[in-house]
């Protein structure tokens, strides 16, 4: 298995490279669902500590809406779907009036709002995955999702168990979506969300190879 | 008033009284408090996995249940406490993700971080008095050494003592 710490520049920026192709599909995706504009960052592919993950997103008590899905196949890994609760929320609504129109009754029970989460998080991270496993050539599954609002410190015990046996690092790619404001967005205000690709570490050295880079 | 204690990921804090020792966001980890109310120490941990079989260098000790239960005794007892009079508390394991049809070692962390820390405690001969664990909901937890409670915050559910 490959040491996290002997990742050079090169194979970070090759990571990153496919972070943004996958973004780029996950975007497009949304774009379509939610029939808006979708603005996107340039993805990071960080090592960070596990001791530190949760400072590196944010505050650790703050409450985050999270939908999860692993990527079986020849290139393993796991994605999640990360917002703030209010966030969240807001994609829910756009969703919703985009599909009913004003026939929504505004107070919908969480359920039903957990589960239009759980589906346009999983439209935008098999868009994602679907973007990367073209590129690197590799056939994949992928999982129902799965879905949690809870403290982010929580949600992020998740990536933890999948590095901390290995050792204190954690390979992170990141990336953010972003709904403009508009008129069907009540609220007026940005919508944003973030994607985490988690690679299963024993999956690193396949990626690396893959882009030509190890 | 107390002098409050942040117990980091994969940290490792005994105190004297009067303290409070603060762990936060518990999702799969477990948060232990080892405490001796006669002489006045506790010690708490953050864990985060169950095992350290298979890992080449362990660089915190309160990052497996198995290396942190041994280490917090210790510890207590360079301080003053008798192993005798240890009791243990534990709260977290829970499992933050199902996905259904999927079974993955590192989705049931939890459930295996509360069998190995509770199996080292009996294996120490500590009595653990209290726990709350499992369920998909992550934990906040605070211990006072005033009290020896372990009060603990569930999103949504609010506060309860254990």
């Amino acid at each position: 298995m490959l040491d996290l710490s002997s990742f050079n520049n090169l194979q970070l920026d090759a990571i990153r490279e496919v972070g943004n192709i996958g973004t780029g599909n996950a975007a497009t995706a949304l774009s379509k669902l939610l029939a808006c504009m979708i603005d996107m960052d340039v993805p990071r592919a960080d090592l960070v500590s596990i001791y530190s993950l949760s400072e590196y997103y944010g505050d650790p008590d703050s409450v985050v809406a999270a939908v999860f899905v692993r990527s079986f196949g020849e290139f393993g890994c796991s994605l999640i779907f990360i917002q703030e609760e209010e966030d969240a929320d807001l994609m829910v609504n756009l969703l919703l009036r985009q599909q009913f129109g004003d026939s929504v009754p505004a107070d919908l029970d969480p359920e039903m709002k957990d589960s239009a989460l759980t589906e346009v998080g999983n439209i935008i991270l098999s868009s994602f995955l679907n973007a990367v496993n073209m590129l690197i050539g590799t056939q994949h599954q992928i999982s129902v999702p799965g879905v949690a609002r809870d403290m982010l410190a929580s949600i992020l015990d998740v990536v933890v168990s999948i590095f901390g046996q290995m050792g204190d690092m954690a390979l992170v790619v990141n990336t953010q979506l972003r709904v403009g404001a508009s008129s069907q967005n009540e609220e007026n205000r940005t919508i944003s969300g973030n994607i985490i690709m988690l690679p299963d570490p024993d999956a690193l050295e396949l990626l690396l190879r893959k882009l030509q880079v190890l | 008033m107390d002098n409050t204690y942040h117990v980091g990921m994969a940290d490792l804090v005994v105190v004297s009284a009067p303290a409070v020792l603060i762990t936060l966001g518990l999702g799969s980890c477990i948060g232990l408090v080892i405490f001796d109310t006669m002489a006045k120490i506790a010690g708490m941990a953050h864990i985060m996995l169950p095992d350290s079989r298979g890992t080449k260098v362990i660089e915190k000790v309160g990052k497996f249940a198995d290396t942190a239960v041994p280490t917090v005794i210790d510890e207590m007892i360079k301080k003053g406490a008798s192993k005798s009079r240890m009791k243990a508390k534990i709260a977290g394991g829970a499992q933050m993700f199902a996905l259904p049809g999927v079974t993955t070692d590192f989705l049931s962390v939890g459930v295996r971080n509360v069998k190995e820390t509770t199996s080292m405690l009996q294996k120490s001969g500590i009595s653990l008095v209290a726990s709350d664990t499992g369920g998909n909901k992550g934990r906040t937890v605070e211990f006072s050494t005033t009290t020896w409670m372990l009060a603990i915050k569930t999103l949504g559910k609010g506060k309860t003592e254990i």
